[in-house]
């Protein structure tokens, strides 16, 4: 028995130290799922330092109506179940009215049904799935979809004179997604799709499909993919001799990606939708952030999650901190708001209206942008 | 409160997870290494039914019974293996259905898995409040609990153990070794199916990585930690281990120790294993009249 | 690629990948061979040996690659070796399924061990990257050339360890009837003790030229335990040379498979051959020794 009431104590122990801490009463609190560890902990750590930045920056200029903002984190682990889990946490224990949701498009669809159940305002930076903001009226984001990415390559491809060309997508929303908008935008512009090949993400081997792909040599092969996968894939395809044309869309263009592919991603190209650096806010957003961290590569998707703080702040400030009045005030502040990453203004079904996309290209072992 | 009612409801399901395991491993000695396959048909049937419309009470049984019935289909041909060979084919069958999961987007939607699945509601009643579903789950382990112990009390259940402990001796006294073990492992693959139901419309989604190795793992931990072979056992087990490993997740702690925490509680759940083993692999609570180290 | 290279590049694929888990099965048959019983810690072996490489070419160590091999092997049999001793020596007279079971959860600890130490993502030994040479309108690269010359030389070197010498002897008589070769005088202890490390280095080897080719991932163990079952099967528990063929034949038929069903199945054939082995070859069972 003496095992046993050990075992007891332990459990009584973890149990009460699961008690939250209870936080101070006058911060404004918003909840952000992330991923912190994990295979797309890279991802979010980038958008902490950026979230971190614009609140602190908010802040100093007094905050919401004088209250400061806090943000309260939660891990997500990089995998759909424990997202769930965490946006549950925000919404049960910390009870706060909005969300800044994962990185990951497969991510944040496992959670929307879970924050428009609960009438929870949930925010994307980052997801391009064509489908992300269709489980209702609470869900929004900062972020273009893909439905406007797919037309883009479609027209780069045909631009080069590919008009055959066979498809590779990662099998989850995102790639689905792109998959789709892009197939039906090349067959309107009379383009033939000549075999279409799903693969899982996160395998070390992919040489299997690309074998297939590169059945017959077709001169490019479109390939939507992402960086870790993407750098396994341009390697085998490089040591096996394949010769092609790689498009891909925007999940690829990291410098990650060009490290770890190392020559094999020379001349991989892709479309991807670009914000102007130029600008002096742009600018300015990079000098604050080198201040802070002390260098000026800004995050993969940092500028717009920036930018998503900022857009959440006015519309808790116009709305009220009610979830509902968030809600009904962001398409109102969003209107015409020039943010880093350019004009925020919701559509109806609350993605970015406005979105213009450049094309990339690996060239001497870095990213740039391609000039015709 | 909410996370101590979270935690009950994921014991309650785990109960009926390991009880039913507990039947083929603890009462007919097979080594079921593919469980959780019917814990996630289960859950994908029922998950897949009410996504379409399909109202629970109906898709609650039609569920249960394509469980059982995979079931029944995989244990007439991996029933004639014997032992380690058993176990390595159940392990085979649910990794091949974890990729049929995966691969046939057009049905399951793959790795994207189904999000929105519907709170259950019975007649118009929905359980779509954590007490309510609470007190659906807790039902449903209680039922199963009493199913399960009517059937192991039983002259069906002593038969188990008969050909677990010895399959010839049992032959020579007329029953057919066969027959018990297909029936034993359809019943556990009912109630595993039940769980998965449960578990898919409280998590309100699923998806093929849900259900891998590591799941089969954590329930052959409960069941041989707890104690194979006993009624308690699994429920001790259940208890003990979903504590652990849910608690932890609410732990306040640096962000940077977060990181280490998944591999970590996996580490320790490997290193219990082993010594539960070389210990007392009888498990928290003894079987009755069993010998130490069977 | 056209259409002729193609299928051939895909039979050498499948020779390839035949060959690593060839040697995974031989490891595996070894253990299963003389103590009769599946190391489901098998496929961590394969994982840690190729992380151990990893680990003596990265900083501090920052040896290059032929320099790092010896240590990494060596750790690796160590590592069998620590398996035997704090695991299966102590439980080696319990029933089946409690061996079984405290393998998984040693597999389990390694597996996230690994994961705790290295992280989740797939990892790299950071060579240059280059085009294979052409070889009769295929492409080979050096890792894959490699993979035939080093599988080669471990299988004649098992060869002469087991037919040619007095060690070989002994396994084999344990093999047969782990009793009564301790009767017999023969040095049991010694016999088992090579068996591990020898099981464990070519787990370690083939890992290891797994990870040169593919790179390195945690989780890279489990799958090809499974293959590697498969190929022991379909050679006879305990057979060197069954082992051999059976990992070829798996090699192959999972890359031509693939010709005919989608790639995302690819893991499961071997899974599929192994249970249809199973229910058609009952001796396979019957040839069991009694326990």
């Amino acid at each position: 028995m003496k095992k046993l009431s050990a075992l007891v104590a332990i459990i009584a122990i973890m149990f009460f130290s699961a008690v939250p801490v209870v936080r101070a009463a006058d911060t404004v609190k918003i909840g952000a799922a992330f991923a912190l560890s994990g295979s797309i902990a890279v991802y979010g750590e980038g958008f902490k330092k950026c979230i971190d930045l614009a609140v602190e920056e908010i802040n100093a200029k007094g905050g919401i109506k004088g209250k400061n903002i806090e943000i309260v984190y939660e891990d997500n682990k990089s995998n759909p179940k424990d997202c769930v889990t965490a946006v549950r946490k925000l919404i049960t224990v910390d009870k706060v009215p909005v969300i800044f949701g994962p990185a990951g498009s497969s991510n944040f669809m496992a959670v929307a049904p879970v924050a428009q159940e609960n009438k929870i305002v949930l925010l994307s930076a980052q997801g391009a799935a064509v489908g992300l903001t269709k489980a209702g009226d609470y869900i929004f984001r900062v972020f273009p979809s893909d439905t406007l990415q797919g037309p883009h390559l479609a027209k780069l491809a045909i631009s080069m004179g590919f008009k055959k060309l066979p498809v590779m997508y990662v099998n989850n929303d995102w790639g689905l997604g792109l998959k789709d908008a892009f197939v039906d935008a090349f067959k309107k512009m009379g383009g033939t799709v000549t075999d279409i090949i799903a693969y899982d993400e996160k395998k070390t081997d992919y040489r299997t499909e690309l074998l297939r792909a590169s059945k017959g040599n077709p001169p490019a092969i479109v390939n939507l993919t992402y960086i870790n996968e993407g750098a396994v894939q341009f390697k085998q395809a490089f040591e096996m001799g394949i010769k092609t044309q790689w498009l891909c869309g925007s999940a690829a263009r990291a410098p990650k990606m060009v490290e770890l592919a190392g020559k094999a991603a020379e001349g991989v190209m892709g479309t991807y939708p670009s914000v102007s650096q130029n600008t002096k806010q742009y600018q300015a957003f990079k000098e604050a952030y080198k201040k802070k961290y002390g260098d000026d590569k800004i995050p993969i998707f940092g500028d717009y999650n920036y930018d998503m703080v900022y857009v959440a702040a006015k519309a808790i400030e116009k709305g009220g901190y009610t979830s509902d009045g968030i809600r009904k005030a962001l398409p109102q502040v969003a209107k015409g708001y020039k943010g880093v990453t350019g004009d925020k203004t919701f559509d109806a079904e609350r993605s970015p209206k406005f979105a213009e996309y450049g094309i990339w290209i690996v060239k001497d072992g870095k990213i740039e942008d391609y000039k015709k | 409160m909410d996370l101590l009612m979270h935690l009950c409801i994921i014991i309650a399901i785990y109960t009926i997870f390991a009880l039913s395991l507990n039947v083929e491993v603890g009462y007919t000695g097979l080594f079921n290494f593919g469980h959780v396959a019917f814990f996630a048909i289960g859950a994908y049937a029922s998950a897949l039914l009410t996504l379409a419309g399909t109202p629970f009470v109906w898709a609650l049984p039609v569920a249960l019974l394509s469980a059982g019935l995979c079931g029944f289909l995989l244990s007439i041909p991996a029933l004639k293996l014997q032992g380690d060979y058993f176990g390595i084919a159940t392990l085979g069958f649910g990794e091949i259905l974890r990729m049929i999961f995966n691969n046939e987007v057009w049905l399951t939607k793959g790795p994207m898995g189904l999000p929105g699945i519907p709170r259950p509601s019975l007649f118009g009643f929905a359980f779509d409040t954590l007490p309510l579903y609470l007190a659906l789950s807790a039902a449903f382990a209680l039922l199963t609990f009493a199913v399960l112990a009517v059937v192991v009390l039983s002259p069906f259940g002593r038969t188990l153990k008969a050909v677990r402990d010895d399959e010839t001796a049992a032959e020579i006294l007329g029953k057919n070794a066969y027959t018990f073990k297909i029936k034993s492992f359809v019943i556990g693959s009912v109630f595993a199916g039940l769980a998965g139901v449960l578990w898919a419309h409280y998590a309100t989604f699923i998806s093929p990585g849900d259900f891998t190795l590591t799941e089969t793992i954590l329930v052959l931990l409960i069941v041989v930690m707890g104690g194979k072979g006993t009624f308690i056992g699994p429920v001790v087990g259940a208890i003990v281990l979903i504590f652990f490993q849910e608690s932890v997740r609410f732990l306040r702690l640096p962000l940077e120790w977060t990181r280490m925490l998944g591999p970590l509680q996996q580490m320790i759940f490997g290193l219990l294993l082993i010594l539960l083993m070389v210990f007392r692999p009888e498990g928290i609570i003894r079987e009755k009249g069993g010998r130490r180290g069977d | 690629m056209d259409s002729i290279s193609y299928y051939a590049q895909t039979l050498l694929n499948g020779i390839l990948a035949g060959c690593i888990y060839a040697l995974f099965a031989m490891g595996l048959t070894l253990i299963y061979g003389v103590l009769n019983f599946v190391n489901f810690a098998h496929g961590e072996l394969i994982m840690w040996g190729a992380y151990f490489l990893f680990l003596f070419m990265a900083e501090p160590f920052n040896l290059s690659l032929w320099v790092a091999l010896l240590p990494a092997l060596a750790l690796t049999g160590c590592l069998g070796l620590a398996m035997e001793y704090s695991v299966f020596r102590p439980i080696r007279r319990a029933n089946r399924l409690t061996l079984l079971i405290a393998a998984m959860g040693l597999s389990v600890l390694l597996r996230n061990a690994a994961q705790f130490f290295w992280g989740a993502e797939v990892r790299t030994y950071g060579f240059e990257i280059a085009q294979g040479t052409k070889f009769f309108g295929l492409y080979l690269t050096t890792q894959q050339f490699a993979i035939i010359g080093v599988t080669i030389l471990c299988v004649a070197a098992v060869y002469l360890l087991f037919f040619k010498s007095r060690l070989g002897k002994s396994m084999r008589a344990l093999s047969d009837n782990l009793d009564l070769a301790r009767i017999s005088g023969i040095d049991t202890k010694r016999a088992i003790l090579t068996a591990w490390v020898l099981s464990a280095v070519l787990a370690g080897v083939g890992g290891i030229l797994l990870a040169l080719d593919t790179n390195l991932s945690p989780e890279m163990g489990v799958p090809n335990l499974i293959k590697a079952f498969a190929a022991t099967l379909i050679g006879g528990v305990g057979n060197l040379w069954g082992a051999l063929w059976g990992g070829l034949l798996i090699g192959l038929a999972e890359n031509l498979g693939v010709l005919f069903i989608s790639p995302g199945y690819k893991d499961g054939i071997a899974f599929v051959i192994m249970v249809l082995i199973l229910l058609v070859r009952p001796y396979v069972i019957l040839g069991e020794r009694s326990d």
